[in-house]
């Protein structure tokens, strides 16, 4: 049976780490690393009653486990089965929930402090938790947002806001944590003067998370430091001292060594995660360079060991995304020996990761063919590409400045930010576009329409109604999301919180705090108004409304009109026509979406992509694109599956016709069959050349799996075998074991088109 | 005579097994062979043809509404000897069941086409590639576009079976980068069988090519192709002829001889145009086979790296 390319291993982990490996993949298989979503509608809207994001797993705010579905094996935290044990003694179940930075900072120490230093024999890299911040504080923004929010879906608007930002780690790896601390001292000082008292107050809350991060990590070395005591094998012995010895010293003092700077980063973002949201953590080669180059000179660390140490971290921490390669300020390659490490870190052990190269036409070649064959022969898009220099172009016309915008990071499934400077909601606000098309085809039946560029007039009208019920709903989480829920322990390592006072979720806390949002269903809102200019407008051979009757009633008895307008040219075959209704679209999303503003002055963003809403059939009915509402809409801006059959390059190029420069991020999703590569000696050179000219023409992101999706079904009616444990796919911009994945996503995962060639 | 129009029936976007690089095959109908193998079937017939795919249709009678030639049965779509392509079922069938598999095009309807993919081309040495069918039974049309490809500095490969008049090859030639040239069978009895034609015009056309790129007279890469037929082309004596032939004549021309291993793909083909394919059970060649034609090889001499052998094996 073959689901990918066999290969032979270039790198071998050492025994101790084959035994790490073992430990982490068996908690990710038995589905103790999965992450949950409450409901489709929190899917499809990123917004619903029952949880703001990812959904408790314990606790009063959680639900039945049988409720809630899976989103995969990404998730940091470890099921322990329990739930919080001190649940009746957090200070805010004692002394009441008061929605401010203090308190949330106490619940948040009470909780690091609470949880137990967690160390493993054979680990050289330590850290792991069990409980999430969402388990034992409330996450509410009160009922009047509850209540708008409520309002705002109806229209196709829905959002939250948690987390995905990315901090910028170069700050706590040059000052340490204590840095940090000294930092947050001399600006409660400054704000005590002059008597800012709320300043005072956040700074008050942020040293006591700064604090439990130290505390937390001193257990790691107290507990490290009783285990060498007790053992007496030499070479664990040793280990445990050394981990004494590192988590000791890092826990005030910036890293000084490579082990130090990995094992710093680690339990930075242990303690971010901790939070329960998800974030990406930046450009890892530039971060760890100068700490390997330091130590080769010092001649303490050889390339093996640099390997271990970030296969350990990419282990343990899971669905984090961080970036390699792009360029650096003054516009050279940014790539090093470490970007050649990270990659062979991931060669080495295979299994999970969301690392990025971000491609540019300067880009070290060398790193680029490596970086191909690796994805070729692991197949489960690991490196996934991006393209730098569009990544830049962005932030620059989103109006972020120059000599800032060259340090942009992919920090998500598939979007980008500025470390340390950006909190902009990414991948966490929805609009639905089909709402606004359901109610342009009512007002095109009202008004009488018989003019198609009318008709497009009254979308963009309504588009403008959606974005705008989302800007209001937006507006009003804003106005109190740093009291509700302030991202504290990732605004430690920001620029901006400490010096101003204010925490990176508030107003100027960062300087940009644009609001971006994902649109679902453009392509099956553009192919519908596509059959609808040809049938209706065109043609004449049906009317708005029996368009809106058959769409109401599923097709029901309607097959005849169905398979008409399903088989009207569709975007994705690079048929010009077709392909210029989604561009139409896509322009009107940009300019609808540049004249928003939010409350803090900063514009929305769209991005062409929606992880999971469209495997929603449940709350998205039939479309006028010859869909049934049983079937899947199309993913993010790929074409809907089947639609496409003109082949991958066509595909490309109609993806390309959109201007990407408008959006803020969006992926081709490609399947491609094992038997592809039969027969071809250089994988990596088919793969490597394909992006170039899809990046050349201006696209974003490419997702590329290897898998034979026939087999993979299999996988879904037999989830326990041992051949499945392992396999792990790209599923959107998110990686994971597939077995992990709730049923739904597998079948629409499968159902995917498996492209026959490049 | 100049034809203005190509009668081309696929556009196969970013292949990578019509000649190096990644390339934009069009594939033209019409062909002098009907080889037993086939793997366009509905290339051979220089006639349109309209043809059924029973996956996308709904039985809703459209198509027999327009037309008395139209029946259905057990096997479904059936047209009769009376039916004139006119057309009308194919406009009618909501589903898209029924189609023309052939479309004329001009030269720059098609050129434009393949200029969509220009940046693959570039980045990865491909190009454009000729393919049917034959595509030499419309030399003009093929002259005039790999000559408006050539102008656009597009890569040309002009994939033949080689069963047609010289002439044909001298007008497209000049234009041409690459030549995929088939050779199946080396018995002439034997290719007669199973592609209706002996192989003489075939084997003294290839000759005339090969003297034309050794007399620098074209500038043109060769590549011989044969398809792995287990039983048929794939014996040792067919191989071990082919091979015989090619180092006595061709050896210092051919910069490629490939072997393509026979696979089914194609027998949705056969279903679609409602034909009975003799060979839709017939084996796959297996990987020991493939090692016997790699050891021919080296007996005769032949460079290993100048062979390639694609396509899926039983293994």
């Amino acid at each position: 049976m073959k689901v990918r390319n066999e290969y032979k291993a270039k790198f071998i982990p050492s025994k101790r780490l084959e035994k790490v490996i073992e430990y982490n993949q068996e908690l990710a298989y038995t589905g103790k690393r999965n992450i949950y979503t409450a409901d489709t509608t929190q899917l499809v809207y990123h917004w619903t009653d029952k949880s703001n994001g990812v959904v408790p797993r314990t606790g009063e705010w959680s639900h039945p486990p049988e409720m809630n579905i899976s989103m995969g094996d990404h998730g940091c935290r470890v099921d322990n089965g329990q739930s919080f044990p001190k649940y009746d003694e957090v200070p805010s179940h004692v002394n009441g929930y008061e929605a401010t930075a203090e308190s949330w900072a106490k619940d948040y120490a009470f909780l690091l402090e609470n949880t137990p230093a967690s160390i493993h024999p054979f680990e050289s890299i330590v850290g792991e938790f069990f409980w999430e911040m969402n388990e034992i504080r409330k996450y509410n923004f009160g009922e009047k947002v509850h209540e708008m929010g409520r309002e705002v879906r109806k229209l196709g608007a829905g959002g939250t806001s948690h987390g995905h930002t990315c901090p910028d780690y170069n700050i706590g790896l040059t000052q340490g944590w204590g840095g940090i601390l000294n930092r947050i001292d001399e600006s409660i000082a400054l704000y005590t003067r002059v008597e800012e008292a709320e300043k005072t107050s956040y700074l008050t809350g942020l040293r006591i998370v700064c604090v439990a991060i130290i505390d937390y990590i001193k257990k790691y070395a107290a507990q490290a430091k009783a285990f060498a005591e007790k053992e007496t094998d030499a070479s664990q012995k040793k280990r445990y001292e050394d981990i004494a010895n590192d988590c000791e010293y890092i826990a005030e003092n910036p890293p000084k060594t490579f082990h130090q700077a990995v094992q710093w980063i680690h339990f930075a973002i242990m303690t971010d995660r901790i939070v329960g949201h998800g974030n990406g953590y930046g450009r890892l080669d530039l971060y760890l360079n100068d700490f390997y180059q330091n130590d080769l000179k010092n001649g303490i660390i050889t390339r093996q060991d640099a390997r271990e140490y970030l296969a350990e971290m990419f282990l343990k921490i899971r669905g984090q995304h961080f970036s390699i390669g792009g360029r650096l300020k003054d516009g050279s390659d940014a790539s090093n020996e470490m970007s050649f490490i990270i990659l062979e870190a991931y060669d080495m052990i295979d299994d999970y990761n969301n690392l990025f190269l971000m491609w540019h036409k300067d880009i070290n070649d060398d790193l680029m063919n490596y970086a191909c064959d690796v994805l070729a022969r692991h197949g489960a898009s690991v490196p996934s590409m991006a393209n730098y220099d569009l990544l830049v172009d962005c932030q620059l016309r989103s109006g972020v400045e120059k000599d800032i915008a060259w340090n942009v990071a992919v920090s998500g499934c598939q979007w980008f930010c500025l470390p340390g400077r950006e909190y902009c909601d990414q991948d966490v606000n929805a609009l639905v576009l089909l709402d606004p098309m359901w109610r342009t085809i009512d007002r095109g039946i009202e008004e009488n329409v018989t003019e198609f560029t009318r008709l497009m007039e009254i979308f963009k009208e309504e588009f403008k109604r959606t974005a705008e019920a989302l800007r209001i709903f937006k507006d009003a989480q804003y106005d109190v999301l740093d009291k509700v829920w302030p991202e504290m322990a990732t605004s430690l390592n920001c620029h901006g919180p400490i010096e101003r006072g204010i925490d990176m979720t508030g107003a100027r806390g960062v300087d940009y705090q644009f609001t971006s949002t994902n649109i679902l269903g453009i392509p099956n809102v553009a192919d519908s108004f596509y059959a609808i200019k040809k049938l209706v407008f065109e043609e004449g051979v049906y009317t708005l409304s029996q368009v809106k009757k058959a769409t109401e009633e599923n097709w029901k008895d309607n097959e005849i009109m169905r398979q008409r307008f399903l088989k009207q040219d569709k975007f994705g075959n690079d048929i010009d026509e077709a392909d210029a209704m989604c561009v139409e679209i896509c322009d009107i999303i940009a300019e609808v979406l540049d004249g928003t503003k939010n409350n803090r002055g900063q514009q929305y963003r769209g991005s062409l992509f929606q992880f999971q809403g469209h495997t929603c059939t449940d709350v998205l009915p039939a479309t006028p694109d010859g869909r049934l509402a049983e079937e899947p809409l199309a993913h993010g801006c790929n074409p809907t599956a089947g639609r496409n059959v003109n082949g991958l390059l066509a595909t490309a190029n109609s993806v390309t016709k959109i201007k990407n420069y408008k959006f803020q991020g969006g992926s081709l999703q490609i399947e491609l069959q094992p038997r592809f590569f039969d027969g071809k000696e250089n994988m990596g050179d088919y793969i490597k050349h394909f992006t170039e000219s899809f990046f050349e023409k201006g696209a974003f992101q490419i997702n590329l799996n290897i898998i034979d999706l026939e087999k993979l079904k299999d996988a879904i009616e037999h989830p326990d075998k041992e051949e499945y444990r392992n396999i792990i796919v790209k599923v959107t911009g998110y990686t994971t074991r597939f077995i992990c994945m709730a049923k739904s996503f597998q079948i629409e995962f499968v159902g995917r088109n498996n492209y026959e060639s490049i | 005579m100049s034809q203005s129009k190509g009668f081309v029936f696929d556009i196969y976007r970013g292949t990578t097994h019509d000649g190096p690089g990644m390339r934009t095959t069009v594939f033209f109908k019409g062909c002098p062979l009907n080889c037993l193998w086939c793997h366009n079937p509905e290339s051979i017939s220089i006639k349109n043809q309209i043809w059924w795919d029973k996956t996308q249709c709904i039985g809703c009678m459209e198509c027999a509404k327009t037309c008395k030639n139209i029946s259905f049965d057990k096997k479904g779509f059936l047209k009769d000897e009376n039916c004139r392509f006119c057309g009308k079922c194919v406009e009618a069938c909501p589903a898209k069941a029924l189609s023309f598999i052939g479309k004329y095009q001009d030269v720059q309807t098609l050129l434009k086409e393949v200029k969509k993919y220009e940046v693959y081309y570039k980045t990865y040495g491909g190009g454009v590639t000729v393919s049917g069918g034959e595509p030499l039974l419309q030399s003009d049309f093929v002259k005039e576009f790999f000559e408006k490809c050539k102008e656009n500095k597009i890569h040309t490969a002009l994939d033949t079976c080689g069963a047609v008049p010289f002439e044909c090859f001298e007008k497209v030639l000049p234009f041409t980068d690459c030549i995929l040239y088939d050779l199946k069978l080396m018995d002439s009895q034997l290719h007669k069988k199973y592609t209706g034609q002996g192989n003489e015009k075939i084997l003294d056309n290839l000759l005339k090519i090969s003297y034309l790129i050794k007399n620098k007279k074209i500038n043109a890469e060769l590549w011989i192709r044969t398809p792995l037929i287990k039983d048929i082309t794939a014996t040792k004596e067919n191989i071990s002829a082919e091979f015989e032939f090619l180092k006595e004549n061709l050896l210092d021309t051919v910069s490629r001889i490939e072997f393509c291993t026979f696979n089914k793909a194609c027998v949705n083909k056969y279903e679609k145009l409602g034909v009975e394919w003799s060979l839709s059970h017939y084996p796959l060649i297996g990987s020991t086979e493939i090692e016997e034609i790699r050891k021919i090889a080296l007996n005769k001499g032949i460079d290993d790296e100048k062979i390639v052998i694609s396509g899926i094996t039983t293994q």
